[in-house]
C-alpha cells in the first residue's frame, strides 16, 4: 500500500526499533541512504546497512537478517517484483520500499499489511484499479469484490492470487499493458529529503544529497526532461530557503560553510576539474553534435574555439589555471557561439556547492565521481568495498575519495568516447530490423569497464546519440539499441543492455525487460535476470545468437 | 702479575656487568609497562599471538595486575564498581556508526537481539557494545 503520511506511517513506526537497510548500488540509492542515516543518527535509531547489487543479493541479505529484524527498508529495489512471493517472510515482517523503478508490482500496491510503499501516489503511476485485476474466489455471488481493506474472507490480505477462472482475458491485457514498459519515478533521495523536511531536520548536507540523487537520474537518462525541470524547481525552492542567510552582509557566513547555489551551467562534464578542451571532447552533447570522431568534426571544433576567441593554449590548460578574464564570461560566450553552431541546449539547469576556498563542485561532477567509484574495476575491491568507498565520497570530509572518484570518472569518460568513436568508424552498429545491435569484442580496450551495468548503459546512450547524429538512414534513427559486452571470462557470460530509441520527446520507457524474458524463455537460453533494472541481463556467450534471433522475431 | 695489577680490569669488568644489568632491568621494566598498557588496550583476555611473546613470569604479573585493577574498580562508585577501562576518550554520542572489517558472526546486544557482523556491513549501535570489538579490530568507527 502507499503511505500517505510519511512521518506517522514510517518514521514514527521505526522510531524505537532496529531497522535493516537494504540499499541498491546506484548513486540515487546511496544519496537516499546518506539522508536516512543522518536522520537515524539524529534520533538514535539503530540500524544495519547492507548493500545489495541484485535480486540474489537481496534474497541472501534477507535470509541472513530475517531472524533479527522486523522492519526492513529497501532503497531503490523491491517495488517492481512481487516481494512477498520472492522473499517468503514471516507474517510480522514489514517492508518499507522507496524505489524509483516502475511499474510498481500490483501485489505490492494492494497488500495492506506487510508492504508499505514510500512513493507518492500521484507519481505518474497508472496502477490498474483493484477490481480490474483481482477477483476473490469466494465472491461468486457477484457482490462487491473491490473491498480490499475489510473483506473478512481474505486470508490476512497477504497474498492475492489471480483467479485463473476469470471470465475473459480482460485482466490479462490490462496487466500486460501496465507491466510492459519499464521507467523511473521520483528520486528516492528526494523522497527522504522530503521526510527530513517534514520533520524539520533537513540540513544543507541532506539537501545536497537530494540534489545529487536527482542529478543522477538526469545523467543516466532515467527521467524525462520535463520531470527533471519540475524536480529542479522543487529543489530550487529548498535551496532558496536554505540560502537566505548568505545575502545578509552583516552576518555573512564564513567561507568554510557550505553554500548551495542554483546554476544555469554548461553541459560539459567535469569541466571545472579538467581542461575545457578535454571536457568538450569527452562530453556526450558536444562530441555528438560536432561529430568529433571525424576529421571534419575536429576542424569544426577548432573553428568553434576560434570563434569564441579562446586561445588553444588556454583551453588545454587545467580549468582552474585559465585566465580569469576568460573564465568570467565563459558561459555566455560559449552559449552565444554554440547557438551559431547548432548546439541549442548547451546550458542546463543544475546546482553547485561551494565550501572553503578550493572546493567547488557541480552536482553532475559528484554523480560521475560516485558512479565511477561504485563500479570501479579495481582488482582487490569487492562490490561491497566499492559501495563503501562510494558512500564515503559523498561526505564533505572525504575529499580525497571524491577526487579519486573524479579521476576514475575522467578515465571512464575517455574510454567511452574512444569506444564510441571506434564503433562508429568501424561500423560496429548493425541494424537487425526492429533494433540496432552492437557487440564489444573481448580484446577491445577498456572492455572490462563496460562489464558493469551503469557504465555500459552510459556507453549505450552515448553511442546511440552519436549514431543518430552520424547516420543518414532515417529509419535507423528511430530504432532502439541493444548492446552486449563480455561480463565474466571464467563464466563465459556477456552483459546485455537495451535502451529505448533516441528522441527529443522521449518518455524514456523501456520495453526490453519483458522482451528479454520472453526471448530467453522461448529459446531456453541460460540467462540471469539479476539486476533491478529488467532491461539489463547476463547471458551465456554461446546462447547469444539464438537469443538475438528470438528477439528479432519477437519485436518484428 | 700481582693482585694489585688485576684490580683495574676487575673494576672495568664489574662496571660492565653493572651496566649490562641496568640495561636488562630497564628493558624488563619497559616490557612491564607495555604489558600493563595491554590490559587497557585489549581487555582482560589477551590474544594468543601476544601471549606467545610473553614469558610465564610476565603472564603471572599480568594476571596479578588484572586482579588488582579489578579490585580497585570494584571499590569505586560507592561499592557498586565502575569499569574505568570503558570510554577512554570522552564519548560524543550514545550510539556510533561502525563498519565491520571481517566476518565475526553474531553479536548479542543488551535487549537480547542478535546482529550479524558480516564484512563491509555497517551498523549503528550503542557505543559500549562496540568498544571492545573496535579495539580488537573487528569493527571500525566510521566518522562522517
Amino acid at each position: 500500500m502507499f503511505i500517505t503520511d510519511i512521518r506517522k506511517e514510517f518514521y514514527e513506526v521505526v522510531a524505537n526499533q532496529r531497522v535493516a537497510l537494504l540499499v541498491a548500488s546506484d548513486v540515487d540509492a546511496l544519496c537516499a541512504c546518506k539522508i536516512l542515516q543522518s536522520l537515524f543518527h539524529c534520533d538514535q535509531i539503530q540500524y544495519t546497512l547492507v548493500p545489495v547489487t541484485g535480486w540474489q543479493d537481496l534474497s541472501t541479505a534477507f535470509l541472513e537478517h530475517r531472524e533479527q529484524f522486523r522492519y526492513f527498508v529497501l532503497i531503490n529495489c523491491g517495488a517492481n517484483v512481487d516481494l512477498l512471493e520472492m522473499l517468503q517472510p514471516e507474517d510480522d515482517s514489514i517492508f518499507f520500499i522507496c524505489d524509483t523503478h516502475r511499474p510498481v508490482d500490483v501485489v505490492n500496491v494492494y497488500n495492506d499489511t506487510q508492504i508499505k510503499l514510500l512513493i507518492k501516489q500521484d507519481d505518474d503511476l497508472g496502477v490498474p484499479s483493484y477490481d480490474d485485476i483481482f477477483r476473490d474466489e469466494e465472491d461468486e455471488e457477484g457482490d462487491d469484490s473491490g473491498n480490499e481493506s475489510d473483506d473478512g474472507s481474505e486470508p490476512s490480505g497477504k497474498r492475492r492470487r489471480f483467479d485463473e477462472v476469470n471470465i475473459g482475458h480482460y485482466w490479462r491485457e490490462i496487466l500486460f499493458d501496465y507491466e510492459q514498459y519499464e521507467y523511473h519515478g521520483t528520486s528516492a533521495a528526494m523522497m527522504f529529503f522530503e521526510l527530513a523536511w517534514v520533520l524539520t531536520k533537513d540540513t544543507k548536507d541532506m539537501l545536497w544529497w537530494a540534489i545529487i540523487g536527482l542529478t543522477d537520474q538526469w545523467v543516466h537518462d532515467k527521467i524525462t526532461h520535463m520531470k527533471y525541470v519540475t524536480d529542479v524547481a522543487t529543489m530550487q525552492r529548498h535551496v532558496s530557503r536554505h540560502s537566505h542567510r548568505n545575502e545578509d552582509e552583516e552576518n555573512s557566513l564564513s567561507v568554510d560553510c557550505m553554500r548551495i547555489s542554483f546554476e544555469y551551467d554548461l553541459r560539459l562534464t567535469l569541466y571545472q576539474h579538467w581542461s575545457l578542451y578535454e571536457s568538450i571532447c569527452n562530453s556526450c552533447y558536444t562530441s555528438c553534435n560536432f561529430k568529433l570522431w571525424t576529421l571534419n568534426g575536429q576542424k569544426k571544433l577548432q573553428e568553434f574555439l576560434a570563434d569564441m576567441g579562446l586561445p588553444l593554449k588556454q583551453v588545454r590548460q587545467k580549468f582552474n589555471c585559465m585566465d580569469m578574464s576568460i573564465k568570467e564570461n565563459l558561459r555566455d560566450v560559449i552559449e552565444e557561439s554554440s547557438n551559431k553552431y547548432g548546439l541549442k541546449d548547451i546550458r542546463i539547469q543544475t546546482f553547485g556547492v561551494h565550501f572553503g576556498f578550493k572546493n567547488r563542485f557541480f552536482a553532475s561532477d559528484m554523480v560521475h565521481a560516485t558512479a565511477a567509484l561504485l563500479e570501479s574495476t579495481d582488482k582487490d575491491g569487492s562490490d561491497s568495498d566499492n559501495f563503501i568507498k562510494a558512500l564515503e565520497s559523498l561526505s564533505r570530509s572525504n575529499l580525497d575519495r571524491l577526487h579519486s572518484g573524479i579521476d576514475l570518472a575522467k578515465k571512464k569518460l575517455l574510454a567511452i568516447q574512444q569506444t564510441v568513436a571506434s564503433c562508429i568508424c568501424t561500423n560496429l552498429i548493425l541494424s537487425q530490423g526492429p533494433f540496432l545491435y552492437c557487440y564489444l569484442m573481448e580484446g577491445t580496450p577498456d572492455v572490462n569497464l563496460f562489464s558493469k551495468p551503469m557504465a555500459l548503459t552510459l556507453l549505450c546512450k552515448y553511442l546511440l546519440k552519436a549514431f543518430v547524429h552520424s547516420t543518414r538512414n532515417k529509419r535507423c534513427k528511430l530504432l532502439p539499441l541493444i548492446m552486449a559486452a563480455p561480463k565474466s571470462v571464467e563464466k563465459g557470460t556477456v552483459i546485455i543492455v537495451g535502451i529505448p530509441p533516441e528522441s527529443e520527446i522521449s518518455d524514456k520507457k523501456n520495453f526490453f525487460g519483458r522482451a528479454f524474458e520472453k526471448a530467453a524463455e522461448s529459446t531456453s537460453s541460460r540467462t540471469l535476470h539479476d539486476h533491478f533494472d529488467t532491461s539489463i541481463i547476463e547471458l551465456k556467450m554461446e546462447d547469444r545468437s539464438k537469443f538475438l534471433d528470438a528477439l528479432i522475431t519477437l519485436l518484428s | 702479575l700481582s693482585n694489585s695489577d688485576l684490580i683495574p680490569s676487575i673494576k672495568l669488568r664489574h662496571c660492565c656487568l653493572l651496566r649490562n644489568q641496568r640495561c636488562l632491568v630497564a628493558y624488563l621494566y619497559d616490557r612491564l609497562l607495555r604489558i600493563r598498557a595491554l590490559r587497557w588496550e585489549y581487555g582482560s583476555v589477551l590474544p594468543p599471538n601476544i601471549r606467545f611473546h610473553m614469558c610465564s613470569e610476565e603472564l603471572q604479573w599480568f594476571s596479578q595486575y588484572k586482579k588488582s585493577l579489578a579490585s580497585f574498580m570494584r571499590s569505586l562508585g560507592a561499592g557498586e564498581g565502575l569499569d574505568i577501562t570503558q570510554d577512554m576518550k570522552p564519548p560524543k554520542s550514545l550510539y556510533i556508526q561502525v563498519r565491520c572489517l571481517k566476518d565475526h558472526g553474531e553479536l548479542e546486544i543488551d535487549d537480547g537481539t542478535v546482529i550479524l557482523l558480516k564484512k563491509n556491513s555497517q551498523h549503528f549501535l550503542p557505543r559500549w557494545k562496540c568498544e571492545q570489538l573496535i579495539r580488537q579490530g573487528v569493527l571500525e568507527h566510521v566518522v562522517s
